[in-house]
């Protein structure tokens, strides 16, 4: 069309076909990658080594942001403060004396344990976190917080919300660490039915409000409004946390499982403050020493994530 | 050779800015919105002065936001060297077109990536993505003008201060 003389044109043909086939080549090098990441898991060391020095870059670009925040709370008035802070007073009064009432069942709880010669319930602390003002790519499932190793964090500790669960602690670094979220499609939790005691496992399904309970019997009680926790198989998150709620129930004819939709009770979309917990295991019983430590050692790898 | 080195410290800083724009956060309504930054200023060097030409330096800058926003490793490699072989295809075209035909090139051409996109998030079974997704190049079209003017600008000013 507008090639101006033979030569050039013939010039640009190879080299047409030059770039061709590094297209090719960096595509299929793009997709092997894709694959290995997404099949294999191969490259994980190579992402959270990677992840370990992009950190002092997320620090750098949050600041901004981090400014802005603290800018706007420096500049809130007296009154409103006083109010918030009014606010705040009664709402932790009233969780104290819920807290009594726990704390009264939770001596009680110990006791019956007792006498029922049953092993103790894993010891657990929390550690607040917040999210970092960094949006990760919402297909990755993935939130940053601001905690990290020098916090006491490690791969596969539990993170909860007021609401319920919210995931595991998947990549760490100095003093930030990447969440994976329930909903991830690579995500499988342990639950129970609240209602009848039914145990099975909710998979991610990579929306950011759904879960999907794929393994149910045929014959399933299991209704809208049913409740799950987590069952805490596996060690990983403590047991009768809540975690989602059910949606619909679906028996396909000539499938052999049921399926449900489940939908997560803490707002995966829009949560900022998050709890994470550090399970302690169980300290070695007088005369069952062996068998405490093998159960320990059971509940280090957990499920798989 | 040196007017190539020349001003490649305003190129870094620009895609610097075009990496923490990608991970700025933004109301969840709009998010998907979110125009593809990176991948504009990448076609803004391109197109102006010639540099960001090979598809070896698209891939290391989609690697780089794949490890920046936790995608999928190799995802936006992909998506950015398909572009710049496209736009080297058709770049002396784009090059002297009036800046709003330009804006309808990008859009082409984003949109292009994000069929890319879609792609390879449904055969990773992430679902269907939410429509407001398909505004990002839309968006990307209304803002490309503006940037070219700031880029622009800001190349002019370096330039004068060098000389």
């Amino acid at each position: 069309m507008n090639i101006p003389g033979s030569t050039y044109s013939s010039a640009s043909t190879a080299e047409l076909a030059g770039r061709t086939a590094r297209l090719m080549l960096y595509a299929l090098l793009a997709v092997i990658l894709m694959t290995l990441d997404f099949r294999g898991r191969h490259v994980e060391r190579l992402r959270a080594l990677t992840f370990g020095l992009a950190e002092p870059v997320f620090l750098v670009i949050e600041s901004p942001f981090r400014l802005v925040v603290s800018l706007r709370a420096s500049l809130r008035d007296h009154q409103g403060l006083l109010d918030e802070r009014n606010q705040l007073e009664r709402a932790l009064r009233e969780s104290e004396a819920r807290l009594l009432l726990v704390d009264e069942l939770a001596e009680e709880n110990a006791e019956l344990r007792e006498l029922l010669d049953a092993t103790d319930q894993l010891e657990s602390r929390f550690l607040t976190a917040e999210l970092r003002n960094i949006d990760l790519n919402p297909y990755s499932h993935r939130v940053f917080i601001n905690r990290g190793t020098r916090h006491g964090l490690r791969q596969g500790l539990a993170v909860i919300e007021s609401a319920g669960v919210v995931g595991q602690v998947d990549q760490v670094a100095g003093r930030s660490a990447t969440v994976i979220l329930i909903s991830d499609p690579d995500h499988a939790l342990p639950v129970r039915l609240q209602r009848t005691g039914l145990r099975t496992i909710a998979y991610g399904s990579g929306q950011i409000d759904e879960l999907r309970l794929t393994d149910l019997p045929m014959n399933v009680d299991l209704e809208p409004g049913d409740v799950l926790v987590t069952s805490g198989l596996g060690g990983r998150f403590p047991a009768g946390l809540p975690v989602a709620e059910v949606v619909e129930v679906q028996r396909p004819t000539g499938e052999a499982f049921a399926v449900a939709r489940v939908r997560p009770l803490a707002r995966l979309g829009s949560i900022r403050h998050l709890l994470v917990i550090e399970l302690e295991a169980p300290g070695p019983l007088p005369g069952l020493a062996p068998m405490a430590e093998d159960e320990a050692a059971d509940n280090l790898p957990g499920e798989d994530a | 050779m040196s007017s190539r080195n020349q001003g490649s410290s305003l190129l870094l800083l620009t895609l610097c800015l075009g990496l923490a724009l990608t991970v700025m956060p933004l109301p969840q309504v709009v998010e998907p919105a979110r125009p593809y930054w990176v991948a504009m200023i990448l076609i803004y060097w391109n197109l102006e002065s010639g540099r960001l030409r090979y598809l070896g330096q698209a891939f290391v800058l989609g690697l780089a936001l794949d490890l920046l926003t936790g995608t999928l490793l190799g995802q936006h490699a992909l998506g950015l060297v398909i572009l710049v072989f496209l736009l080297e295809r058709f770049r002396n075209r784009i090059r002297f077109f009036p800046p709003w035909q330009q804006a309808m090139a990008v859009f082409v051409l984003l949109l292009n990536e994000r069929i890319i996109q879609l792609w390879i998030i449904l055969l990773t079974d992430h679902g269907w993505p939410v429509w407001t997704w398909w505004l990002a190049p839309l968006v990307a079209m209304l803002f490309w003008p503006w940037l070219f003017l700031i880029l622009d600008s800001l190349r002019r000013r370096q330039r004068q201060l060098r000389s």
